[in-house]
């Protein structure tokens, strides 16, 4: 397979490619120039690959219609907890499973996977009765405590676990020998040789978290509280009709941010998900 | 020494027991979690699939199968599960086989692949709403799609609002926002096969097409199905995509599961039922990932 | 430093016993070899003195103290592993100071033996480095820094050797013998390797199947193996096993009658072994064809069909003959073996 290719196939794999790449590359491309064009150019025949006139002030009015900073806040910091949260409870649980003996380990690992059979979304109405039950309905809490607890971090657990069985014992009888217990042993040993594992766990969580609409427009009512996800489908005129090119300004403004920190470190975040424990 | 006197003697706190304490001790948090927010909400959307509850008449009676046999009755649960089953038969053989050539494209020996490679991953990091309002956006009668459609003088379909045309949008809206993910995953196992094994079936004479068949396919069989099974199970969760695109229309046509029982629960405020719907996807999700492991058996020809 | 002692020590993971009860007293300062075919329970029997399993039966005493329940740590030993188990993520300096470091040894403290030990191994310079950046026999070393740093009362070694390639473990090994000479702390290595064993050790345990076979110096396993198992593990090539009956005569073997000394009490089915070099070229001796011949410049190594059997010899002239041809050996009367058909014993 990996043999050097002929000039003709080289040129004829870059085109396919280029190809492929449209609908990839193009909605995001089209998603940020639609965002600085004015209403009337939007919906343009043929459609503009670069704006004829930009228009700014829509992304004034994002910020006028909503709470958007606060809205961005709201997703940044609930993403953030989610993301530390999820790498502690996640690293532990997948270390003991992986390395600790302790009585009905594998019955309890088989307990804990139940969560990758159990999406929340089953689960959403007991959930829903849970915390309004708790008085945390219109609370960041269950966009919290669920992911963080319940079963969005149990992969990140199987991941974890998966990065811990292949770390040579040998480091941590060594270890041992040197005077550790248990508790230094991972800390100190273990999980600073887990960070390419842990890195994954964290793009993974922090997209998920990023990402949530069911359970933000199921718990959360008042537009203070919303999340981006929510935030976004939220720009609709009078009729209910979509306010296009702001919408596209919201969205821009979401999507640029993470997608510029991936083009920065996108080598980890290629061959961090790749090389995880998700071989098998 | 006999053994009575040697267990005296023995600290309470042996070497293993002190292990035993700490393993539990850092498996705690996770399992209190999934007790408190998997198990016990499992256990109460089977409680509630016994009653019949309407939060707008504040209802509550137990009345045992009656759900079940509603659901068996309700004329819309063919619809729902046609379109769901659609839905995920068509993103799992679009998703998988794109990913699958995508990895290949990217195992090539190329200038610039990296460039490449991160391009076509990019749709995974940008915000899921974000990512489906701009294709709604394309996809409107008068959008994108149609306008370069008309500059080679075809004219399309008003894509979100025809049945056939809306579930193809929601399908392929998903396939690009995720394949990148499916990508990387083959790309690392292609990675992974032996170039020995490559280098031996050409001195055996094999050709291009028949080392893909016989070399590679097996030995990326594993990463198939572990991709086949997390793209499945993903996409009976799909929500956002079909409450952005279509509401589940036009009529119910793109109404999966998960929307629906959105939509009966927390719409009509059917909790009853929605639970009833909330069980049916778990023996769905059950069913399928038990049935994909067996699979692994006969299907996956190689493995670690 | 401190004697150890195994007084019928047992494994067992459930009901499969892998150590059958063990007996081994080890002196101050000695350098004991536990070797065995893989399987054999030596490394096991290592990490329960190191206190990595647990202790099924019997006590394990270091110094007189009974450390069955004791944490590694709590034993002052020092172990080197077979891969070494450096820390990737810290320079060769923390790794040998990090036993010192959990010990509430001070900084000052910690450098000042970090450099007394790299010093004696010659790696001062490498202190800065981290593992990955190190070749094979520079990790060996680190670890053997680990090992010293802390002047623990028995050193444990698990196959140090097996990872490097066949020159610098020569070399490796002439330097661990070297350390143990300088420091003379009580040493425990395993191998599975009797060449290993023969050249470094004080005393030898071979063990087989969970069991110690036999105790004692180098040497004397050479010479008087106790058993057909000590007899066919020790010495390379084999030892030449042929297994028939003592007779008036000579020993009875399937086509031909090998010479046994005079005076021998025994009598009965038994196995006659003779080691390769002890076989000599002699116009009077037993007719043997040729197989093989393999010389190595200083020696020559002949497979070739004694009566029934194939048995191996080594010469130090050099052989002329070709395959298929006839040689003429015999066996030195002072070197040969023989063991009980029954037990396996050793019979003398």
């Amino acid at each position: 397979m990996k043999t050097d290719l002929s000039p003709r196939i080289k040129v004829a794999l870059y085109g396919l490619m280029c190809v492929l790449l449209i609908p990839f590359v193009f909605p995001t491309w089209w998603m940020i120039t639609s965002s600085v064009k004015p209403i009337s150019d939007i919906f343009a025949f043929p459609p503009d690959l670069w704006p004829r006139r930009f228009d700014f002030s829509t992304y004034a009015q994002v910020f006028e219609l909503q709470p958007f900073a606060r809205q961005y806040w709201n997703s940044a910091y609930i993403a953030a907890i989610v993301t530390a949260g999820t790498m502690i409870v996640s690293s532990m649980a997948g270390y003991a499973f992986a390395r600790i003996k302790f009585p009905f380990s594998n019955a309890i690992f088989m307990v804990v996977l139940l969560g990758l059979l159990i999406p929340s979304e089953v689960t959403i109405v007991p959930l829903f009765q849970m915390f309004l039950g708790w008085g945390m309905i219109n609370t960041h809490w269950p966009l919290i405590l669920v992911p963080i607890f319940g079963a969005p971090s149990v992969f990140a657990t199987f991941v974890m676990r998966q990065f811990f069985i292949a770390l040579p014992t040998e480091l941590e009888e060594a270890a041992r020998v040197d005077g550790l217990g248990r508790f230094k042993i991972f800390w100190i040993i273990a999980l600073p040789l887990a960070k390419p594992a842990l890195g994954a766990v964290a793009i993974f969580t922090f997209l998920h978290s990023w990402n949530l609409y069911l359970e933000p427009i199921v718990f959360l009512s008042s537009t203070q509280m919303f999340t981006l996800p929510q935030a976004l489908t939220q720009f609709t005129d009078a009729y209910g009709g979509a306010m296009w090119n702001i919408q596209l300004a919201a969205a821009t403004m979401t999507a640029i941010p993470v997608l510029l920190v991936f083009i920065v470190a996108q080598k980890q975040f290629v061959e961090g998900l790749a090389h995880t424990g998700l071989k098998g | 020494m006999s053994l009575a006197t040697e267990k005296e003697t023995r600290p309470f706190w042996t070497i293993a027991r002190r292990d035993a304490a700490a393993g539990y001790l850092f498996i705690a948090p996770q399992l209190i979690g999934i007790v408190i927010f998997v198990l016990i909400p499992l256990g109460l959307v089977f409680w509630y699939s016994l009653h019949e509850w309407n939060v707008l008449a504040n209802s509550f009676n137990y009345v045992g199968a009656a759900n079940y046999q509603m659901l068996l009755a309700d004329p819309s649960l063919p619809q729902v599960l046609t379109a769901s089953a659609i839905f995920s038969a068509g993103l799992v053989v679009l998703n998988l086989s794109l990913a699958l050539l995508l990895a290949v494209l990217l195992d090539q020996k190329l200038k610039g692949i990296v460039v490449f490679r991160t391009l076509f991953f990019s749709p995974v990091v940008v915000s899921l709403v974000a990512w489906t309002i701009v294709w709604s956006f394309l996809l409107q009668n008068n959008g994108g799609i149609n306008g370069m459609l008309s500059a080679f003088g075809i004219e399309g379909p008003n894509w979100l609002r025809t049945p056939t045309t809306a579930m193809i949008s929601v399908v392929v809206v998903q396939v690009f926002k995720n394949v990148g993910l499916n990508m990387i995953l083959f790309l690392a196992a292609l990675q992974g096969v032996p170039k020995e094994l490559y280098e031996a079936a050409r001195v055996d004479g094999a050709g291009a097409f028949k080392q893909f068949r016989r070399i590679t396919l097996p030995l990326i069989s594993p990463t198939i199905l572990l991709t086949s099974i997390i793209t499945i199970v993903g996409s009976l969760q799909v929500f956002a995509q079909i409450a952005v695109l279509t509401q589940g229309g036009p009529g119910m046509s793109t109404t999966v599961l998960v929307y629906y029982l959105y939509q009966q629960a927390f719409q009509f405020h059917f909790f009853g039922y929605g639970s009833t719907l909330s069980i049916l996807l778990f023996v769905i999700v059950a069913v399928l990932t038990f049935a994909q492991w067996q699979l692994r058996k006969r299907v996956v020809f190689y493995e670690n | 430093m401190a004697n150890l002692s195994l007084k019928s020590v047992r494994k067992a993971y459930g009901e499969a016993s892998v150590l059958h009860g063990v007996d081994i007293d080890i002196a101050d300062g000695e350098f004991v070899v536990l070797v065995g075919p893989s399987g054999c329970g030596k490394s096991t029997l290592l990490r329960m003195i190191a206190g990595l399993e647990t202790i099924t039966g019997g006590a394990i005493e270091i110094g007189g103290r009974v450390v069955n329940d004791l944490e590694p740590k709590d034993r002052d030993i020092a172990m080197v592993f077979q891969n070494y188990a450096l820390y990737p993520h810290m320079s060769v300096a923390t790794n040998m100071g990090f036993s010192l470091e959990h010990r509430g040894a001070s900084k000052a403290e910690i450098a000042e033996r970090v450099k007394w030990a790299a010093d004696i191994l010659g790696l001062a310079y490498l202190l800065d480095r981290y593992p990955r950046q190190l070749s094979g026999g520079q990790r060996q070393r680190v670890a053997m820094g680990r090992a010293i740093v802390r002047n623990p009362q028995v050193f444990l070694f698990d196959e140090p050797l097996s990872n490097l390639d066949a020159k610098l473990r020569v070399v490796m090994r002439g330097e661990i013998k070297g350390l143990h000479q300088r420091l003379g702390v009580t040493t425990v290595y395993v191998t599975h390797d009797q060449v290993e064993a023969m050249t470094m050790a004080d005393r030898i345990v071979v063990m087989n199947a969970g069991k110690v076979e036999q105790v004692g110096a180098p040497l004397e396993l050479y010479d008087r193996p106790a058993n057909l198992f000590v007899a066919g593990f020790i010495g390379s090539p084999a030892m030449n096993m042929i297994s028939g009956e003592i007779t008036q005569g000579g020993f009875a073997a399937g086509g031909v009658t090998l010479p046994l000394p005079a005076g021998l009490g025994a009598s009965g089915r038994a196995t006659y072994g003779i080691r390769p070099e002890h076989l000599i070229l002699a116009d009077d001796g037993l007719a043997a064809t040729v197989n093989l011949i393999e010389p190595t410049g200083s020696e020559t190594q002949v497979a070739m069909t004694l009566g029934e059997h194939s048995i191996t010899g080594v010469f130090r002239e050099r052989i002329s003959a070709q395959p298929g041809e006839t040689i003429r050996v015999r066996p030195d009367l002072d070197a040969i073996h023989l063991f009980d058909a029954e037990t396996d014993n050793r019979v003398e």
